[in-house]
């Protein structure tokens, strides 16, 4: 459990999640009550022009929540977290949530937030496409994506994987620990 | 929908909107199945929110995405507007309505627990039109009591409407 004295301005938390599927979001609708069927439904995110379902905007702020009560345990609470949503998160990312601090005072911690997203495109080898990701398949990366620098490539096992990184969700969060 | 409709439209909103009560209420009853299935989505292994429903359980602090939707859902039907003498609603192709942003603060806020009803009053913020894109954003404030009148959270969203959808 944290101590207000161990913590230190720089500090970065940080949660990865990898595991988000039709199903999830499906499972994320029923329980949250937000049923729009462009998170649930591909033909009709299709025909709302976005080529596929989407996340729930606040399912991947969930993760944010989760990430500051994991670490605040049971030596405070959550104050305030404020986020603004700026891209779309989808069926097969990879959701990194960061939470830099940025001033202690008393016992209140201010965190910057960033959550990423990473988004798997294709994998190539010897310059033939050896695994298409659903982005791939379903054409998500915009020339708006290439214009802004967020296509980038690293080497992996089976060759070269293309992939987009974006901050989908910049913020600001404000807990408290315990004296 | 041409230029000047839609600047029209903008001017009429951010005239009417802001500081504009929502009416009526919405309530939000807590049952303990929801609340253990929404933390389970994230992965959430405490005890303390799904544990059993006899050693008693409190909702993980990312159940307010629950509660807020849900309020919303039910209070933005009831706004009621009247532009030119003809009735409108708030965003006029939904599908170019989009959640920009959401700030939650519990501060001296009480946790929610299975059977708790909670009631949620709404009322809008400020509004204002991005003048290059035409996008209007608006934002709704929301308090949300439980049935003893403790508070349990303070919801600021933001929403996003492309022009053309308002």
């Amino acid at each position: 459990m944290p101590n207000i004295s161990d913590i230190k301005v720089g500090q970065v938390l940080r949660s990865e999640f990898d595991q988000i599927t039709r199903e999830l979001l499906q499972k994320y609708a029923k329980s949250s009550g937000d049923t729009n069927p462009i998170h649930t439904n591909d033909a009709i995110a299709e025909r709302a022009g976005l080529k596929g379902v989407i996340a729930h905007g606040l399912f991947s702020s969930g993760f944010i929540i989760k990430m500051l009560d994991d670490f605040v345990g049971k030596s405070g609470k959550l104050i305030e977290l404020d986020i603004e949503m700026r891209g779309m998160v989808r069926v097969g990312d990879i959701l990194i949530t960061e939470g830099t601090v940025t001033k202690i005072e008393s016992n209140r911690v201010y965190l910057d937030i960033k959550q990423t997203t990473i988004t798997p495109v294709e994998i190539k080898k010897d310059g033939n496409v050896v695994k298409k990701f659903e982005a791939g398949e379903r054409g998500y990366i915009s020339e708006k994506d290439i214009a802004r620098n967020l296509i980038k490539t690293k080497e992996v096992d089976e060759g070269t994987l293309t992939y987009r990184e974006r901050v989908a969700a910049p913020g600001h969060a404000i807990i408290e620990l315990n004296k | 929908m041409d230029k000047e409709q839609i600047k029209k439209n903008a001017e009429f909103l951010i005239k009417e909107l802001p500081s504009m009560e929502i009416p009526g209420v919405a309530k939000v009853r807590c049952k303990y199945k929801k609340m253990v299935d929404f933390a389970k989505c994230f992965g959430i292994t405490d005890k303390k929110y799904i544990g059993s429903e006899e050693e008693g359980i409190i909702a993980c602090p990312a159940f307010a995405n629950s509660y807020a939707v849900k309020a919303f859902y039910t209070l933005v039907p009831g706004v009621k507007l009247e532009q030119d003498g003809v009735k409108r609603d708030l965003a006029l192709v939904p599908t170019k309505l989009l959640h920009a942003s959401q700030k939650y603060n519990w501060e001296n806020c009480f946790p929610i627990k299975p059977g708790d009803v909670l009631i949620a009053k709404a009322k809008f913020g400020k509004v204002w039109v991005h003048e290059e894109s035409m996008r209007l954003f608006a934002q709704m404030f929301l308090t949300v009591k439980n049935q003893n009148d403790e508070l349990v959270c303070q919801i600021t969203a933001g929403a996003a409407i492309a022009a053309g959808g308002y």
